[in-house]
């Protein structure tokens, strides 16, 4: 074992979404970092399906590109089509999704990565962990490479343990081409981590040139084409890709048949595959199995990208035998005389149980080891780059002494995500929904920048670009807020009548300008005429984007007000700590299956314990009796987090 | 004696208290309820025999004097009130008597019960959730025998049941919602297809009912307050006895007998009511008089009920400006002496809200209906108490309900919100986070020993 000359603050092992956003948090913020990788061609890689963003994902893309992280701007230069999902709904739930292309993509983020001042690549696969007196302090590699860090932040994904199955073949390996990191995984199991196996899948790809694409529902992308970056809404984006568009398919009976026929060759169906699998994102063939009723089910024809002709056809992800895997894609509309160009696959991989980190992302059983990404149970680049941006973060942190820092469940969808993760751990791949987090309609997509590019500047990860970018907006936003707070509408004033004609809205009695704005279908973009010739609001020449905002916050305003209270409300509760020794058992009033739940989560407060599935109010008046009886000298110490999962 | 729960980890002691009121009665119980309640029992009582039979026993103190005679009957756990093992003493009712009973069980081990402990015990071993632990403090409180019946039916979780099944119907539309909004790739009806306000629409209507219920609930738990106003010697008092039943204030034929206020709790067609009889208003000299005239109109004021008494052989008696300033959806005027009216006198027809004789009897029916019908009483078949909280909480639901139904599917995450809101309101009642304060209020609404 050699040691290389120089040492590192942080050293970050995998560059996938997670380690990249890891590596550059760290550097931002002044770390000698280092990011190890297997091959440094993958650096970036969308190992599942072409596209970045989705609902709830695409908050949390938003809140990586307000903490100035790489995501949002990566996904820009390589997005090919863009589309607003629930644009017919209200704008906490809207979220916007961008196909992208493979190699844009992967070359965007070897770009950003390459720009970054204090962040150097290097291509080895790491085998060990050194650790000195219960602290991490560096990694050896396989060729017998030792690096000294402060902090090592693992992001390896599915590669530890990696198992891929096609049909009732398996082989290890990391994704499909690339070898799993099984040295790694054995010295992990030696920790005293509690390890588990979890599933995921994907389809095959087919070669574009063989899809009849006359007989597909083209969808373009929508006009005009968003961003997923703020900085590329502000400044705009030279070079932007081309778009294109992605197409619709569906199954078949036909296609259901000959799926149910070969459920004998399935790895899934014959106990082959053990890890648990996504409910929401399952294989055509548990579609069709639990399903049963359904006579399709949607699919959904991405291209890989602009330079290839391949095509990602998302909705059929599938572990079946190559040979059926080719006979049900045959049979399904456009795709009579479909190519495959590379098999679905299953894959199954260890996951560490998260509940074993600290808020920070730190383990608790080893100091200086932090986790992010996909070996802690969740899946997708988003959450997986999210968790990637705090770990990194948290290193940097670390290894300047410095407190840990991640934001409560009010404050952003990175927080409902670490606060769940760390606290009620996952059965299966873990993945955002707007559901997951109890204040939405604060945790928007337009105001993430609001929400935490203020904290990242203090935390030192936002550039002065940003900086700049966002005083500029938010002033924007103030002052036009302010403006229309000063709106007063008098019925027999002009403005109230010209209000009626362009809105269609009468005004029968005095009212202010929010209120008449809180009017269902009402927008500040279509009294733009009014305003400006019988009110003294000129609002020419504003974007869209931001009086949209605007139209948002009076829209909110009333329910952000109740959720805020709440808030405190749960804030209050803080107090309400649970003795960490607290025998469950022995309450006997709780359901064994919830004895067996608080046993293992500990939640360290009430507000905590609330959020533990299937938990009944009934049984958390009796925690906090319980927790009463025992007396102020049994609580326990709650110094690290607040309720609502934040650290400051 | 050792006071430590043996086999289990979590320390209880063993509490007692006189569980019967306070005061001289045929018979007075001591309970005694902990892991160390059956040998502690046996100190004081000698052997117990089985769970559940009645026996005699000598009740004896430390030295072995003996202080009463009576029967003691034990119940082992998880089978009694509590949970937990639990003994009850019935002795004589005095209160010295059931004091050296109660002395002489601490002495043996035992710890005097806080308000409402046996009652925490038995929330706290999951023998009830908190409305029906709030039930059988209403039981105990409950002042007729609807009011008796009614906290039962809540002791068995009828009003617990009945929001359970509004909160899941909640929950499962909320379900839906959030599913429709989180999976629109899949193929979930959107909010009109899914018919999201013919849901709403009955839930409210389920709701609808809860809340009469429950209102009567709380006018059988609460009762209320009815107070006599008039001049003087319009037979005040005289109605007060009606009602009641049996002579409960002085009545003369002379004016400003009743100078003070006179309260009696009497029951009208099983509405728990507090009647307060106050002095005749009239100008006076006399300083405590003038004091009862002063605290009259306070009463006024204050009653859920105003009942106005005029005689209807002098109508025109007596003063009118108090009577004006009261509010008039409070009071009912009530004509009397109806048995001193020659019949056919066409005058009295049009003179208060209902004529009556508190003498003879005539007319009180109505009275009785008029007042049930004035604070919306039903004299309920399956009613259950309720708290003013449950009242509130539930009101809080429907503001959610209404307010969701006025927002178009474009707005489908404030539906969602709307609905989670409605969800919180409801886990309140049966104990959703309910605060440290809350429950600490909730407990200490006990008797001892209760």
């Amino acid at each position: 074992m050699s040691d290389y000359p120089d040492s590192f603050d942080v050293i970050v092992i995998g560059a996938g979404h997670a380690g990249a956003e890891a590596a550059m948090a760290a550097a931002r913020t002044g770390a000698r970092t280092l990011l190890l990788t297997q091959s440094l061609e993958t650096v970036g890689q969308m190992s599942c399906n072409p596209a970045i963003g989705g609902i709830g994902k695409s908050h949390l893309v938003r809140e990586i590109d307000a903490l100035d992280g790489i995501m949002g701007k990566a996904a820009d230069r390589a997005g090919i089509q863009y589309r607003i999902l629930n644009a017919s709904k209200g704008p906490a739930v809207r979220a916007t999704r961008a196909q992208a292309d493979r190699q844009l993509y992967r070359q965007a983020v070897r770009e950003l990565l390459e720009e970054q001042p204090n962040l150097l690549l290097f291509q080895q696969s790491v085998v060990d962990l050194v650790v000195e007196q219960g602290r991490v302090v560096g990694v050896d590699t396989q060729m017998g490479l030792r690096f000294r860090g402060g902090a090592v932040v693992l992001t390896t994904g599915t590669f530890l343990g990696g198992r891929i199955h096609i049909g009732l073949e398996n082989h290890p390996g990391g994704r499909a081409g690339d070898p799993p990191a099984n040295t790694l995984s054995q010295r992990l199991r030696a920790l005293p981590f509690r390890v588990d196996r979890l599933k995921t899948g994907t389809p095959p790809r087919i070669d574009g040139r063989s899809v009849d694409f006359s007989v597909l529902e083209e969808q373009p992308g929508d006009l005009p084409t968003p961003y997923l970056s703020y900085l590329h809404e502000a400044h705009g984006l030279a070079d932007r890709p081309r778009q294109v568009s992605c197409y619709v398919t569906e199954t078949n009976v036909g296609t259901h048949d000959m799926i149910l026929a070969a459920l004998d060759r399935s790895p899934l169906y014959t106990g082959v595959i053990e890890g648990e699998g996504p409910r929401y994102c399952p294989s055509i063939e548990d579609k069709v199995v639990r399903f049963a009723e359904r006579v399709r089910h949607q699919i959904f024809v991405e291209p890989e990208g602009l330079n290839n002709s391949e095509l990602y056809p998302n909705g059929i992800s599938t572990s079946l035998p190559f040979d059926v895997q080719i006979e049900l894609v045959r049979s399904i509309r456009g795709f009579e005389a479909a190519h495959i160009t590379r098999p679905g696959y299953a894959i199954e991989y260890d996951f560490f149980d998260p509940r074993d980190l600290h808020y920070s992302l730190e383990t608790k059983a080893l100091e200086g080891l932090f986790f992010a990404g996909q070996i802690n149970g969740t899946t997708g680049y988003e959450e997986a780059a999210a968790q990637g941006l705090l770990a990194g973060l948290n290193a940097s942190r670390k290894v300047s002494g410095l407190a840990a820092w991640c934001p409560a469940r009010d404050e952003a969808y990175l927080g409902v995500l670490v606060d769940d993760l760390i606290n009620l751990g996952t059965k299966e791949p873990y993945r955002m929904f707007t559901s997951r987090a109890e204040f939405r309609l604060r945790l928007r997509e337009d105001n993430a920048d609001q929400r935490l590019t203020p904290k990242g500047r203090e935390l030192g990860l936002v550039g002065e670009r940003r900086w700049q970018a966002f005083t500029e907006k938010k002033m924007r936003l103030d002052s036009l807020l302010a403006a229309v707070a000063g709106v007063q509408i008098n019925p027999e004033t002009k403005l109230a009548k010209s209000l009626a004609e362009a809105s269609g809205e009468s005004v029968r009695k005095e009212t202010d300008l929010a209120g008449y704005l809180r009017r269902p279908g009402m927008a500040l973009q279509t009294l733009i005429r009014p305003l400006a010739h019988h009110a003294g609001v000129d609002l020419t020449g504003v974007d869209a984007a931001l009086l949209q905002q605007v139209d948002t916050e009076i829209k909110y305003a009333g329910y952000i007000k109740r959720q805020s209270a709440e808030i405190e409300k749960i804030r209050r509760h803080e107090g309400m700590s649970l003795p960490v020794d607290l025998d469950y058992d022995g309450i006997s009033g709780l359901s064994k299956e919830l004895q067996l739940k608080l046993s293992a989560a500990r939640p360290a407060t009430l507000a905590k314990a609330s959020r533990i599935p299937g938990i009944t109010p009934a049984a958390l008046s009796l925690l906090l009796v319980h927790a009463r009886k025992r007396g102020p000298g049994n609580l326990a110490a709650n110094t690290e987090q607040t309720s609502l999962g934040g650290t400051q | 004696m050792s006071t430590r729960a043996s086999g289990s980890s979590l320390e209880v002691d063993t509490i007692a208290a006189v569980a019967t009121a306070p005061g001289a009665a045929g018979i007075g119980v001591v309970r005694l309820s902990g892991p160390e309640a059956l040998p502690i029992a046996a100190a004081v009582s000698g052997p117990l025999g089985e769970p559940r039979i009645a026996r005699l026993r000598r009740f004896r103190d430390a030295e072995g004097e003996v202080i009463d005679s009576g029967l003691v009957i034990c119940f082992s756990r998880p089978n009694s009130f509590t949970g937990e093992d639990v003994v009850e003493f019935q002795g004589h009712g005095g209160p010295v008597v059931l004091q050296m009973l109660l002395g002489a069980l601490l002495e043996a081990g035992a710890r005097l019960a806080r308000p409402g402990e046996f009652t925490e015990r038995a929330y706290l071993n999951g023998k009830m959730d908190l409305a029906q632990a709030e039930a059988v403090a209403d039981l105990i409180a409950s002042s007729s025998a609807t009011a008796v019946r009614a906290a039962n039916r809540s002791l068995a979780g009828e009003f617990s049941r009945q929001v359970h099944a509004l909160d899941e119907q909640v929950l499962s539309l909320r379900v839906f919602v959030e599913a429709s909004i989180d999976f629109v790739d899949e193929d979930i009806d959107v909010l009109e297809s899914g018919d999201v306000a013919g849901r709403i629409g009955a839930i409210q209507q389920g709701l609808v009912a809860l809340q009469q219920a429950s209102a009567q609930g709380v006018l059988l738990r609460d009762g209320i307050s009815l107070a006599l106003l008039g001049p003087p010697n319009v037979g005040k008092s005289s109605l007060l006895n009606r009602l009641a039943g049996e002579e409960r204030a002085i009545v003369t034929q002379v004016p400003g007998t009743t100078r003070d206020l006179v309260r009696v709790p009497v029951q009208i067609g099983g509405l728990p009511v507090e009647m307060v009889d106050t002095a005749g208003l009239r100008e006076t000299r006399d300083l405590v008089e003038r004091e009862g005239v002063r605290r009259a109109l306070h009463q006024g004021r204050e009653a859920d009920i105003v009942l106005w008494l005029t005689d209807l052989t002098q109508p025109d008696v007596g003063e009118t400006t108090a009577l004006e300033e009261l509010d008039q959806a409070r009071v009912i005027r009530v004509g009397n002496k109806l048995d001193l009216v020659s019949p056919g006198a066409d005058s009295i027809s049009t003179l208060g809200d209902v004529q009556i004789s508190a003498v003879t009897g005539a007319g009180i029916e109505k009275l009785v209906s008029l007042i049930q019908q004035r604070v919306g009483y039903q004299a309920p078949e399956a009613a259950f108490t309720a708290r003013q909280r449950h009242l509130q909480a539930l009101e809080k639901v429907a503001g959610h309900l209404a307010t969701s139904l006025d927002l178009d599917s474009g707005s489908a995450e404030l539906i969602a919100e709307e609905l989670r809101l409605a969800h919180l309101a409801l886990g309140e009642i049966v104990g959703e986070l309910t605060p440290d304060e809350l429950l600490g209020e909730i407990f200490s609404n006990f008797c001892i020993g209760k």
